[in-house]
């Protein structure tokens, strides 16, 4: 198969930041250390929450596309405001670590020789940092499109997956961290952006992975693709979420004594979603989260 | 263990190079013949450097060196997490416990959540051990002297250090002294909260939304600084973008010394030195500069991804 022509492309590069202009796009990503004691303070004002212990308060991923003044961004902020700050309730999917019963248990108990002291109630918030963002339309966007609804029969609203497998050359591609947290030695929660522009398309993967030890495995995914020859600019959308208990995914380890997959959220993304979707869509975990399903939507710009 | 031996060990470590299997377990059973003579809080005189998590970042700990003094003219003390998530735990804990073998006067260590069977096998020791010896049995060894590392330190008998914070169960130092400390870290109890709790901006305790674990505001701290007759307390257990923090009225600081952690936060690191008047001076230091065989290149690999 042919190689397909490259379009004209401008890429500006400075230490934090990389740009590329290419057709009707300008793409900007930028990646900076975790933030600041002075911006997490600021920020934990804004979300009312404890952040994550790697806040990349000053990353993000941001499209525009000239003709219709439409711009769309990925931002920590944004994707923290979408993690429930308060206490949780049905569809939020909150769990506790697995010891937690048993924690509680020792503190409690009448028999107990470790009393619980009296303890201040602390704000509730979702610990896990769970989160559906999918992105969002930048507020000083000219662009009034809005997202509808795929048509499952239209070809053009899926994401041509055989297009993407294929070796053409990557004009531009960044790993752009959101934030990162260990969950205090009881797993992990992440969420990482990532775009390839391609000579024919824009990809971006907006993934988070959440490990809670011997509790559960958690991802959702946000794809965004845009094909260069669609007749009328369209973006596709599709967000996926799944879940799965903890034993039912560690078993599927390739070495039994080999745990690195379970650290790997490719991995975990690739056996989440090779349960089957009764399982890894349907009853999940058993925490009846309301991210669970697939939804796939598309903008129309101009 | 010879002293000859000992200074060869530390001699290869300090190049980043593993010593062998066998000598590991001679290092370990003399590492613990030492510390099981060490008190749970271990009594130190000023002037000391206090540092916090090194998380085998070993090319940043040679750092922490030079910017500090190396050991042992610098008498050093070590909070905890020496393992896991850096790439050279092994070279890391094992030149840590060496010096502590040449120098038990001059170093020394206490112990983190790290320094645990469980948390090691998922955070990256076991594994590392697996990789550079073939087998567990370093792993094991290094986890039987985690067990024999002290919970604490006090300075002076004026500044309290240890890797998390404070226990509601534990309002005096000699309460910590009456622990039974060997064994591995427990899921709940005193032991367990004072290498997993946090202080917090909250009134008195709190209990951690992740529901297993507390937080302790500024009353509990200043009320067990002022019950002990403590100045300060030095701990650990959580990154500082600035690498120190300090809490509530400075009763409380946190120090952390793996910078740019998982060599890729950015952050920078400090350790905290106090003279003999336990003055505090925060000494700030960066990563060391980019090994090529060590760290992952800054910029990923583009990548098919679907």
């Amino acid at each position: 198969m042919s190689v397909p022509a490259i379009p004209q492309h401008k890429l500006f590069e400075s230490p934090n930041c990389r740009t590329i202009e290419v057709n009707d796009w300008v793409i900007t990503a930028t990646t900076n250390p975790i933030a600041s004691a002075a911006d997490c303070d600021a920020l934990q004002a804004t979300l009312s929450m404890p952040l994550p212990e790697m806040t990349f308060s000053r990353n993000s991923l941001e499209l525009e596309h000239r003709p219709s003044g439409w711009k769309y961004s990925f931002s920590t902020k944004d994707a923290l405001k979408a993690v429930k700050a308060g206490e949780l309730g049905e569809g939020d999917g909150g769990v506790k670590v697995n010891y937690a019963d048993a924690w509680l248990k020792s503190r409690t108990d009448p028999s107990s020789q470790l009393p619980l002291p009296e303890v201040s109630l602390t704000k509730p918030y979702d610990w896990t940092y769970t989160t559906t963002y999918p992105g969002h339309t930048s507020p000083d966007s000219g662009s009034s499109a809005s997202w509808n609804d795929a048509d499952p029969e239209d070809n053009s609203h899926s994401i041509p997956i055989s297009e993407l497998m294929r070796p053409d050359p990557i004009l531009f591609y960044a790993e752009i961290p959101l934030f990162e947290d260990e969950l205090h030695d009881n797993g992990s929660s992440n969420l990482l952006v990532r775009i390839r522009v391609m000579p024919t398309c824009i990809f971006i993967l907006c993934r988070f992975t959440l490990r809670v030890d011997n509790v559960l495995f958690r991802t959702y995914d946000t794809r965004l693709y845009h094909s260069f020859s669609s007749a009328l600019p369209t973006l596709v959308r599709e967000s996926s979420g799944w879940e799965a208990p903890y034993d039912r995914v560690k078993r599927l380890l390739p070495k039994r004594n080999d745990l690195t997959p379970l650290t790997d959220p490719m991995w975990i993304a690739k056996v989440l979603s090779e349960l089957p979707l009764e399982v890894s869509q349907g009853i999940g975990a058993g925490t009846k989260w309301r991210g669970l399903g697939t939804h796939v939507d598309v903008i129309r710009l101009a | 263990m010879p002293s000859d031996l000992n200074n060869r060990q530390i001699e290869q470590l300090a190049r980043c190079e593993p010593i062998s299997e066998e000598q590991v377990k001679i290092l370990c059973l003399k590492a613990r013949e030492i510390l099981v003579e060490e008190g749970n809080v271990q009594v130190i005189d000023s002037p000391v450097t206090i540092c916090g998590d090194i998380h085998g970042q070993f090319f940043d700990l040679m750092e922490l060196f030079r910017v500090g003094g190396s050991c042992p003219q610098t008498n050093y003390l070590f909070m905890g997490d020496f393992v896991d998530r850096g790439f050279y735990s092994v070279e890391t804990l094992l030149l840590l416990l060496a010096l502590k073998v040449r120098y038990p006067e001059r170093i020394t260590l206490i112990r983190g959540n790290h320094e645990s069977r469980q948390i090691t096998q998922v955070y990256g020791f076991y594994d590392e051990c697996q990789r550079k010896y073939g087998s567990s049995n370093v792993w094991r060894w290094c986890c039987e002297v985690f067990d024999y590392l002290a919970l604490g330190a006090i300075v002076d008998g004026r500044v309290f250090c240890v890797h998390g914070g404070l226990s509601p169960n534990l309002s005096s130092i000699d309460q910590i002294r009456a622990i039974d400390r060997k064994q591995e870290v427990p899921h709940d109890g005193p032991m367990c909260d004072l290498l997993w709790s946090d202080p917090d901006d909250i009134q008195g305790w709190g209990l951690s939304p992740r529901g297993a674990g507390f937080l302790f505001g500024a009353d509990p701290a200043q009320k067990f600084a002022h019950h002990n007759s403590i100045d300060l307390i030095a701990r650990a257990h959580q990154l500082a973008m600035e690498g120190y923090k300090l809490m509530f009225d400075r009763t409380i600081v946190t120090v952390w010394s793996a910078p740019n952690y998982c060599y890729r936060c950015g952050n920078v690191a400090s350790i905290l030195e106090l003279d003999e008047h336990l003055a505090q001076e925060y000494k700030v230091f960066q990563a060391a500069p980019s090994d090529v065989r060590s760290i992952p290149t800054k910029r990923p690999p583009a990548d098919y991804f679907l």
